[in-house]
């Protein structure tokens, strides 16, 4: 497991996944908050006003923090702002199908006539969640711009 | 433990930075939680009849058709800059003193009022005043003049 964690390729490999991911579901969001903001209160678990202040800050914590993991800077707090986000988005997701809700996910794209939530979505957020833990836990600085600042000599080294 | 704290700081600064990021964006674009509220137009009252809301498309045949007036709504030099062809120029903040102009338009002509685009009320502003005196077949052209030249429709230039 301690090899695994500090493979150098299988978290590069991680980071661009989970990087890109979260940059490119965020675009749709930052595009269209209105439209976010409604999959927001469809999911029901929100006072009214609640859907639109998330709608205005969470894509940019997914965009940020997808640039971080992808460019591994402060990959920790990303990857861990990341994770406890998929947590509640799953919760959220449950809570929904449990309810019997018929609601697109608002997840990747806004626009209505994508599919709407299931079970399977649950089984990829945990998918999800395991890889965003995998580059917390993480002990690899290779392939980062944090690594090349340091050999560049523009940051000094910490460890 | 002090990866842990690590963590939550990294995190807490990516979460400042993205709440402050999307802030600053949704309220420079206007969009979301800053988003302006939809014009919304007097009801269709008794003897009253209420402007509509027209797309470019039907503003343009409106044009083609030769019947309609069209109305100005901007202020005197933007309309010399460049107007839609044909169009007379009311400014919403002279109206008053165009009394001479209204009163040979027939009341049951048909009249389309625009004004700059989406940021814009002065040719609804118009068009309730043209409606409330009588004028029975009043549209509003609201994409206005940024449509009609994004789509490079004949326009007049007054010297």
């Amino acid at each position: 497991m301690k090899k695994l964690l500090s493979h150098p390729y299988t978290v590069l490999v991680t980071r661009v996944f989970i990087g890109l991911l979260f940059v490119f579901s965020s675009l749709d969001k930052i595009v269209d908050p209105s439209a976010f903001a409604q999959s927001v209160a469809n999911y029901g678990l929100l006072p009214s006003s609640f859907p639109a202040i998330i709608a205005t800050v969470l894509p940019w914590v997914e965009l940020l923090c997808g640039f971080a993991v992808f460019f591994g800077v402060s990959l920790r707090g990303s990857s861990l702002l990341l994770s406890a986000m998929v947590v509640i988005f799953t919760l959220a997701v449950m809570s929904a199908l449990l309810r019997g809700l018929d609601i697109s996910c608002g997840c990747f794209t806004q626009d209505p006539a994508a599919g709407h939530i299931g079970w399977t979505k649950v089984v990829q957020n945990t998918a999800l969640f395991a890889l965003t833990l995998f580059l917390y836990f993480s002990r690899t600085t290779k392939f980062t711009l944090v690594e090349y600042l340091q050999k560049s000599g523009t940051l000094q080294s910490q460890s | 433990m002090t990866r842990l704290l690590q963590a939550l700081r990294e995190a807490g600064v990516l979460l400042l930075v993205a709440t402050a990021l999307g802030f600053i964006y949704t309220a420079a674009t206007e969009k979301g939680l800053f988003a302006r509220p939809a014009p919304t137009l007097p009801a269709n009252t008794a003897g009253l009849l209420a402007p509509t809301m027209v797309t470019r498309d039907q503003a343009h045949a409106y044009f083609n058709s030769g019947k309609a007036l069209f109305i100005d709504a901007r202020h005197d030099f933007d309309y010399k800059l460049g107007h839609i062809r044909g169009a007379i120029n009311i400014p919403l903040s002279i109206y008053q003193t165009k009394k001479a102009v209204l009163d040979t338009i027939p009341k049951n002509r048909l009249i389309v009022a625009y004004c700059d685009g989406a940021e814009c009320n002065s040719s609804i502003e118009v068009s309730v005043k043209l409606a409330k005196e009588g004028y029975t077949d009043v549209k509003i052209f609201f994409g206005g003049w940024r449509e009609w030249m994004e789509s490079n429709l004949p326009i007049d230039k007054s010297p």
